[in-house]
This record gives structure tokens, sequence and C-alpha cells, in this order.
């Protein structure tokens, strides 16, 4: 009994630890809506737009189109971080590469990351 | 004599394993309920492979949301429709003492090729609600 108990604590701790390790990545949400109110500040945030170019997801960041996070990642290390960034998500792109943009912000480090649901 | 057979006696030990068994049951038992916890809160799906915030506290993960690759919402293992998991999201923030939709924890687990026209329009839905930031899942790559 006691070689069967050890069997059983031994497959139950291996299949927690094969279990797939998550994590977690929290953007404040913002509606477009509330994002044209007009509000002035002093500083304007960076607009990473995640969107369908030529029918393959892409990136862009002012004038500038990335395909690959790390390319979206360096374009923004270089960038002020006080004012944060906002992801805006288009239709239609898959939930990976909005994921990717928001955890390529986070590596940039950028603290506030928000998250815009694009109309 | 017989003062020295008591003597050699006392010499030999004797390994009690009854609470030895105790712990290993206990250790069974926790982590049958962790696996089983586990299942019910989280369904089967590809999370987009990031490595997250990687941060060290441990967090309360508060109402799991799940959304398929197939478009449906899986909340406790049952399929919601939108307006019914925004009437569980209400009623979670009513339950909160402060009642502030900004308290309220989500965790949101879409899948990674899911189309994000879904979370769009969640994420509509729960900003018309209050709720001003959720959390998204990902899995970290091995």
């Amino acid at each position: 009994m006691i070689d069967v108990t050890f069997l059983l604590l031994i497959y139950f701790m291996v299949t927690t630890v094969l279990a797939r390790q998550e994590d977690r990545l929290s953007p404040t949400i913002q509606t477009e809506k509330e994002n044209a109110s007009g509000e002035s500040s002093d500083f304007q945030p960076q607009v990473v737009q995640v969107l369908l170019m030529d029918g393959k997801p892409a990136y862009q960041l002012g004038p500038s189109t990335f395909r690959q996070k790390a390319e979206l990642r360096r374009a923004l290390e270089s960038l002020p971080r006080t004012a944060g960034v906002f992801i805006r998500v288009h239709n239609q792109v898959p939930v990976g590469f909005a994921v990717a943009a928001i955890q390529a912000a986070r590596d940039a480090g950028f603290d506030q990351v928000t998250y815009v649901p694009a109309k | 004599m017989k003062f020295g057979r008591s003597r050699q006696a006392s010499r030999t030990m004797e390994v009690e394993i009854t609470p030895m068994i105790d712990v290993v049951f206990l250790l069974i038992i926790f982590f049958m309920v962790a696996a089983q916890f586990a299942r019910i809160s989280r369904a089967e799906l590809d999370l987009p492979q990031e490595k997250g915030e990687q941060e060290q506290a441990a967090e309360e993960a508060g109402l799991v949301i799940n959304l398929l690759a197939d478009g449906s919402i899986v909340v406790a293992q049952r399929t919601v429709g939108i307006e019914e998991l925004l009437q569980i999201v209400q009623a979670e923030i009513d339950r909160l003492p402060s009642g502030d939709p900004r308290n309220v924890k989500l965790l949101i687990r879409a899948d990674r090729n899911n189309d994000t026209a879904i979370l769009n329009d969640l994420f509509n839905r729960l900003q018309s609600l209050g709720v001003g930031a959720a959390r998204l899942a990902t899995e970290v790559p091995r």
C-alpha cells in the first residue's frame, strides 16, 4: 500500500510540474469614445496600431511598420515612457498578435499600457 | 541478568511510519484537489506564447473568462452568451465590499488564434460596466 501511495504522490507531483505554466499581462482598457474626449495633456501617449496589412498582422508605430515583435520592442525602447503607450487593436487580428504588442511594450519598460479596441 | 536484558531492549529503535503515511496521504489529496480546481476554471485552449509580467507575488485569479477558438465564452465549465457574462461580471462587482467596478479581478484566457473582434467587443462592454482593467493570460514558453 505504501508503494502505491508513493507512486500516486510522484504521479501527481510530476503532472503538476509538467502542467503548462501560465502568466498574465495587465493592460488597462480604454474605449475610443473616451479616448477622443479631448482631455488635454502635456504628454501625448504613443499609439501602436495592431492591424492587418496585405492580409498579414503588422504593428504600426507612427510612420513605421513592423512585422516582428522584437522590432516593435526596439522601436518602443527609444521612446519616452512617461505618457505610456496605447495598443489600438483592430478587429480580425489574431489575439496572439495583440498580446505580443502588449508584451513588447512591457519589455520596452512601459508601466502604463492601455488596450484600445478599434471601432 | 534481568537488568542487562532490559537495557539491550531499550536500545532497539522502531521506525514509526504512521505519521509519514498521514503526511503522504495529505499531499496526495492536496495535489488531486489542486489539479481538479485547475481543470474547473481553465478550459483547454492555445494561449498566446508570451512570458507575461513575471511577477513573483501570487495574485488572486478572480473571475476566469475563457474565449475559445470557436468564439464561444466559457465560465466555470459553462458556455455562456455575452449578455449572461456581463450579468456574471456585474454580480462579481456587486459582491465587492467597495462595489467599485475598477477593483473587480478578471482573468481573460483567450485562444491566440481567436479573432480580436470578440475580445474587442468584450472589452467595450466591460468598459461600459466601469471595468478599467483586465488581465490577459499567457502561456510561458518552455
